[in-house]
């Protein structure tokens, strides 16, 4: 029984492998036109300051206690819009900017740029 | 469970429900298609081997639900020498959640659902019936029931999320799907066209509620207004996100059964603004819901339930063009809102979630409360021998038990690994969760389109069949396959 079941087993990891080969493409490299640190030092840094902290006049939350990890997951919310089927999202202005800014060419890569913001506002 | 069991306790299932689906049918499809073989296989046997580890000490895990229960059984699969604690008060803990859409739409009966923790719980591993009452990670230890304490070399918190019913002005309770200790709830929710499917006890009121729909339905008369079902989905993030549409789409399967469709007109009130995250399912979905003639308004978020007059209240929000933004170098957004009041005969409310307030307000915690950890590794990110899965974790993906499944042997890997060295290196060397979740969007009375994706937002199903199209093997997957591979294979730890 046990050999029957790991020739099943067996099969459907063959299938599979092969749909994958067949039907996929290899994994999508994007590539930006900026580098992380320039995208902040260009643009970012104007509302959300050299360490982080924030302009009080436009309310910019404060993301200098934030952990990489916690950046990365406000900024894959702000990129696609919330991160529930229909729940939307708490960063409705930034969702907005955050296309706008996309469309003048300062895209970047969410995991990248969480790490940037962390190491720079920790200095 | 071998796999000619599974298939035997499938086709039984299937027997009960004729009328959707004959037994020829079923069996040629399960024994014909080689994407069931696939699904029976990983079920019956685990697909990824488990190396056992001689490595030793102390797991605390709190939360005993899918995902909790399951990383005790794959660690103990594992490794023999270490000892495992699970702390879980709920004795129906490892209920099949995924099922409560089925009993609200009038497909299985409740006692499909019901699972006894204690039936569960793997050899050799400790459960305390008991609540954490407070995390001390900075000393290794955890507090149940503000006397009990439990040192640990590894902590994974699994303890799932709250529905916050009482968020919503009218309604009462802060309860968790399966725990039977949801008077509270009860009170305003289950009852006088006011239904839930997020709890197990709430699911089998709103089957009597759409019955009641139903009833009212058959009195209607050409020409009198048309009764109004409504659907929320609210402004956190909940446990299977699909479940507020299934229940609308089975709501429609069974008046349209009852040949009284006509007489009621279903909405959708979500507060995002979309119907899924990835495109292709987005679209997919706008067009079954025309196909079905339903109606939908983005952007209004449920605030107010009004028994007495069944008016549901909701924060419709927008923007607008706000002033010229001279860091933007465009014009800003500004946010608008506007209540709204809303008739309805039936409504089905998903209620705001939250992390278990212990959690949120503890050092393991966030500002949102849910845990924050790497989402790849998902080790916590100041404490590194914290894991955390399923509901209460903080990663932007779907929270539901085909997450957890993903995770359940990422965790299990690393929390071995961190053992044996000494913490170091997990980030580099270890098993990585790729961010797949899978939402089974139930569409009809045996039809499902199986939503697939990962943190690209990109479709990515398993077999290479469009994605978008609703079909009667994702019913089967879905229906007959899911419990028996959760309860049997997941819960052990294997699949």
């Amino acid at each position: 029984m046990i050999k029957k079941l790991s020739t099943i087993t067996l099969a459907a990891v063959a299938m599979l492998t092969l749909s994958a080969c067949s039907g996929e493409k290899a994994a999508e490299t994007k590539t930006y036109s900026k580098t992380t640190a320039e995208v902040y030092q260009q643009s970012c840094i104007k509302c959300h300051g050299a360490n982080g902290a924030g302009k009080a006049e436009k309310k910019t939350p404060r993301l200098e206690d934030r952990t990489s990890a916690e950046l990365e997951q406000d900024l894959f919310d702000v990129k696609n819009g919330g991160t529930n089927q229909s729940s939307g999202t708490d960063h409705e202005i930034m969702e907005h900017n955050m296309q706008k800014l996309i469309d003048k060419g300062y895209d970047y890569d969410v995991k990248s740029m969480a790490e940037y913001m962390y190491g720079t506002f920790k200095k | 469970m071998s796999k000619n069991q599974i298939l035997e306790e499938i086709l039984a299932e299937v027997d009960k429900h004729p009328e959707i689906m004959s037994r020829r049918d079923a069996f040629k499809y399960l024994t014909m298609s080689p994407l069931a073989a696939s699904m029976l296989a990983s079920a019956t046997v685990g697909t990824t081997a488990v190396s056992a580890s001689n490595v030793t000490g102390k797991v605390v895990i709190v939360g005993g639900g899918l995902a909790g229960m399951s990383t005790a059984a794959r660690l103990r699969n594992s490794a023999s020498d270490l000892d495992i604690t699970v702390i879980e008060p709920n004795p129906l803990s490892t209920s099949y959640q995924p099922g409560q859409t089925l009993v609200g739409g009038g497909i299985w009966p409740k006692s499909e659902l019901v699972y006894n923790r204690d039936d569960f719980v793997p050899d050799n591993v400790t459960l305390i019936k008991g609540s954490v009452t407070s995390f001390d990670p900075d000393n290794n230890k955890v507090i149940v029931d503000g006397k009990q304490e439990f040192t640990y070399d590894q902590m994974i918190v699994a303890t799932g999320l709250m529905l916050n019913f009482q968020a919503i002005k009218g309604l009462t309770g802060v309860i968790t799907s399966c725990n039977p200790d949801n008077a509270e709830a009860k009170k305003t929710v289950g009852n006088d066209g006011v239904h839930s499917i997020y709890f197990q006890d709430g699911s089998e009121a709103t089957w009597t509620g759409i019955e009641e729909l139903i009833a009212k339905a058959k009195k209607w008369k050409e020409g009198e207004p048309k009764l109004q079902a409504v659907f929320t989905h609210p402004n956190t993030p909940i446990k299977c996100g699909g479940a507020p549409k299934k229940i609308m789409y089975l709501t429609h399967a069974q008046l349209e059964k009852a040949g009284v469709r006509d007489a009621v007109e279903l909405t959708f009130y979500p507060n995002g603004g979309k119907m899924f995250g990835v495109p292709e399912y987005h679209e997919a979905i706008v067009n079954q819901f025309k196909a079905r003639g339903f109606k939908w308004n983005y952007k209004h978020n449920l605030v107010e339930v009004d028994k007495a007059t069944k008016t549901a209240t909701f924060n419709h929000h927008w923007t607008e063009k706000g002033e010229w933004d001279e860091d933007l170098e465009e014009y800003g957004v500004e946010l608008k809102s506007k209540k709204v009041e809303v008739k309805y005969d039936f409504i089905h409310v998903t209620p705001p979630m939250k992390a278990p307030d212990v959690v949120a307000s503890s050092k393991v915690g966030s500002s949102k409360g849910w845990i924050p950890v790497k989402k790849e590794t998902l080790q916590h990110v100041k404490y590194k021998n914290v894991f955390s899965l399923g509901d209460v974790v903080a990663v932007p993906m779907g929270k539901t038990g085909g997450s957890a499944r993903k995770q359940y042997k990422v965790i299990v890997n690393n929390v071995i690994s961190a053992l044996e060295n000494d913490q170091k290196a997990i980030d580099s060397t270890n098993t990585k969760y790729a961010g797949y979740t899978v939402c089974p969007l139930v569409t009809g009375i045996g039809t499902v389109m199986l939503a697939e994706f990962n943190w690209t937002k990109k479709p990515t199903p398993m077999v290479p069949l469009d994605p978008t199209q609703e079909r009667w093997i994702w019913w089967l997957l879905k229906v007959y396959l899911l419990k028996p591979m959760t309860q049997y294979g997941m819960l052990s730890g294997r699949a």
